[in-house]
């Protein structure tokens, strides 16, 4: 046989392969909306505005219409979420005891009566109008809540207290944004569900099939023609690198539509790099499925293999919140670069030759997973 | 003695052992060129240890095994590109279409064929477009030769290709069995079915742990037992159960 008709062997075993992935429902659920779900679900838990928001109840005692006023722009405030439903301490002290909220505020009876006034006796400053002192109520865990709450009051009475009675401040303080682009949660949220799209696919999509395909006898039967392993291992390769880039590009669009995700970097180079590490995860995948003579080698094996690269390479929470020497561990595992990878590129703008160690440490497990692969492939 | 080109299969001394225990030992026999050779044998006789050593499937423990003058042992790939194989449960992987496991089929010999010639050949034109698992069982096995001859091959081996057919069924394979041997193509098969290897098979050879204890045509095996002075209950019936089965429901598949 001519390489070109090696060829051949390779190409129409990928094409009707990939036209059989279309016609099967399950298949087809598992590739492209079992990450959708995964992605909302998770996109959801992460998404919002980023700014710290704190649950609380306002306990209002008062009747003064200021009062009133101060419990609506509150409400307004974006930093609080305010509970309306309790209205009593009995029933904020049991929500609080609970971790629901983070604390309460109480206007007690006298705050905002206009009746109070207030006139130093070392200045000869006077003011007649409303006054009054909120309390923020909170529980031993919730210090630093407090804390940043009665900060955020503070705030917001001071600006009453400018408007009420004028005066000139000589510091102050203002925040303002630059427009530097920094990495939201989502980002990472959203590379390391990426990475679990590819460990799902390439692992478990051999893993189930392979044994599957050897109950039925159809690998034997391709056994008794000429076809190669390599041939075999190449069609499903390529197989595997469309249908992943395609579910991938899936959640991207989702991602960007849905969750404002920016892709900064450049898409066919990202691409390009996401099917070397869809490739590289496959090989694993290849080496179980083709190794295992059933469901019962395979499910065991493979859960051992991908359990720890689900909670240790990025795809959950990421790889930054580790202690510093299990960050270094955790590196050389096969899904931590193609993570980290997927996230420079998209999302730093990083190009393929800023991030070689990444691709050394894919290229390497590469090797080492297709050696392991083609030597224990079994045809039935 | 035959001339060595007629032979197309010329096993010696084959052998093979699991854990110690002898599952082929020690056989040897020749196939013709354009016959249909029957090995025959109760269960665990080395019937199929031996199809898969010939097919490249098992490793040779002992002996050897040429197809058309070439080492089954040292050219595989040689061999797998000679031969056609249909294994006892024909498998195929759902949701494909007919023609698209023929251009599967003939792709892994790295040929591009015209899939519905084939099907054509097996009556199977009107269902080219249907995935394998609409079809009947008897449809199935059709479709299962049809494939494994994409590629024209010299020898083509059946595992028990009539099992669990109907009456109707299993005398049209047997029908398209002779249809490619009247090709050219030397047929190899194991069955349990006596009246399908006196029909089907030009000669036959009796494997009992792992050995063959007789080799001749269906004929001559008959007459040797009877010149031993073998008898018979004598029943003169002109027609048996098939036949009134057959009679009834016809001759047609179904």
């Amino acid at each position: 046989m001519t390489l070109q008709q090696k060829l051949y062997t390779v190409w129409a075993f990928f094409t009707v392969n990939l036209k059989r992935l279309f016609r099967d429902k399950l298949a087809l659920f598992f590739t492209f909306l079992f990450p959708l779900i995964f992605l909302f679900v998770f996109g959801g838990l992460n998404s919002g505005n980023n700014s710290v928001s704190f649950n609380v109840a306002i306990i209002n005692e008062s009747h003064a219409p200021f009062a009133k006023q101060f419990v609506k722009q509150l409400d307004k405030q974006k930093s609080l979420k305010v509970n309306k439903n309790i209205t009593t301490f009995a029933a904020a002290n049991e929500k609080m005891s609970r971790g629901e909220l983070d604390a309460t505020i109480e206007l007690p009876e006298s705050f905002g009566q206009s009746e109070l006034f207030f006139r130093g006796p070392d200045t000869n400053f006077s003011y007649s109008g409303p006054a009054g002192q909120a309390i923020v109520h909170y529980t031993q865990n919730n210090q630093s809540a407090a804390q940043t709450l009665t900060t955020v009051l503070d705030a917001e009475l001071q600006g009453i207290n400018a408007k009420l009675v004028h005066s000139d401040k000589p510091f102050s303080v203002i925040s303002k944004q630059n427009n530097q682009r920094s990495l939201s949660a989502f980002d990472y949220t959203f590379t390391g569900l990426l990475g679990f799209s590819i460990l799902g696919a390439g692992i478990f999509g051999p893993v189930n099939i392979f044994p599957e395909l050897k109950k039925m006898g159809i690998l034997r039967r391709l056994h008794t023609t000429p076809l190669r392993v390599w041939q075999y291992f190449l069609s499903v390769m390529f197989g595997s690198a469309v249908s992943g880039l395609m579910s991938l590009g899936v959640m991207f669009v989702v991602a960007m539509l849905v969750f404002h995700l920016k892709v900064v970097g450049n898409y066919f180079q990202l691409g390009l790099f996401l099917a070397f590490g869809i490739t590289m995860i496959l090989g694993i995948g290849l080496a179980i499925g083709g190794w295992a003579k059933n469901e019962r080698q395979a499910a065991p094996l493979a859960n051992i293999v991908v359990f720890p690269m689900m909670f240790l390479s990025g795809t959950f929470f990421p790889r930054f919140l580790m202690p510093h020497w299990l960050q270094g561990i955790t590196a050389y595992l096969p899904l931590s670069p193609v993570i980290d990878g997927a996230r420079l590129i998209a999302t730093e703008g990083k190009t393929l030759l800023d991030i070689g160690s990444q691709l050394g440490i894919i290229a390497a497990w590469m090797v080492i997973v297709y050696l392991i692969a083609f030597r224990v492939f079994r045809w039935e | 003695m035959t001339k060595t080109n007629d032979i197309i299969l010329r096993v010696e001394n084959l052998q093979k052992s699991y854990d110690g225990k002898k599952a082929v030992d020690g056989i040897s026999f020749e196939v013709k060129r354009g016959e249909i050779f029957g090995i025959l044998g109760p269960n665990g006789a080395g019937k199929t240890t031996t199809l898969e050593m010939i097919e490249t499937l098992r490793e040779i423990d002992g002996g050897s095994a040429t197809i058309d003058g070439i080492d089954v042992a040292t050219n595989p790939y040689k061999i797998r590109s000679m031969i056609g194989v249909q294994p006892q449960t024909p498998g195929f992987q759902d949701k494909t279409k007919l023609t698209e496991l023929i251009q599967m089929f003939a792709a892994a010999y790295g040929e591009k064929v015209n899939p519905k010639k084939f099907l054509d050949e097996v009556d199977l034109g009107d269902k080219a477009d249907s995935f394998v698992e609409s079809l009947s069982g008897g449809q199935k096995q059709r479709f299962s030769i049809v494939a494994a001859l994409v590629h024209s091959p010299k020898v083509f081996f059946l595992d028990e290709p009539t099992t669990g057919l109907d009456p109707q069924a299993r005398r049209n394979l047997w029908e398209l069995i002779e249809n490619v041997r009247d090709r050219g193509i030397s047929v190899i098969l194991t069955t349990h079915y006596m009246d399908e290897a006196e029909v089907l098979c030009d000669r036959i050879a009796i494997m009992d742990r792992g050995k063959i204890v007789e080799l001749d045509t269906p004929k001559n095996l008959i007459q040797a037992l009877l010149k031993r002075g073998f008898k018979k209950e004598q029943k003169v019936e002109q027609a048996n159960l098939e036949d009134v089965f057959i009679d009834l429901t016809g001759k047609g598949l179904k």
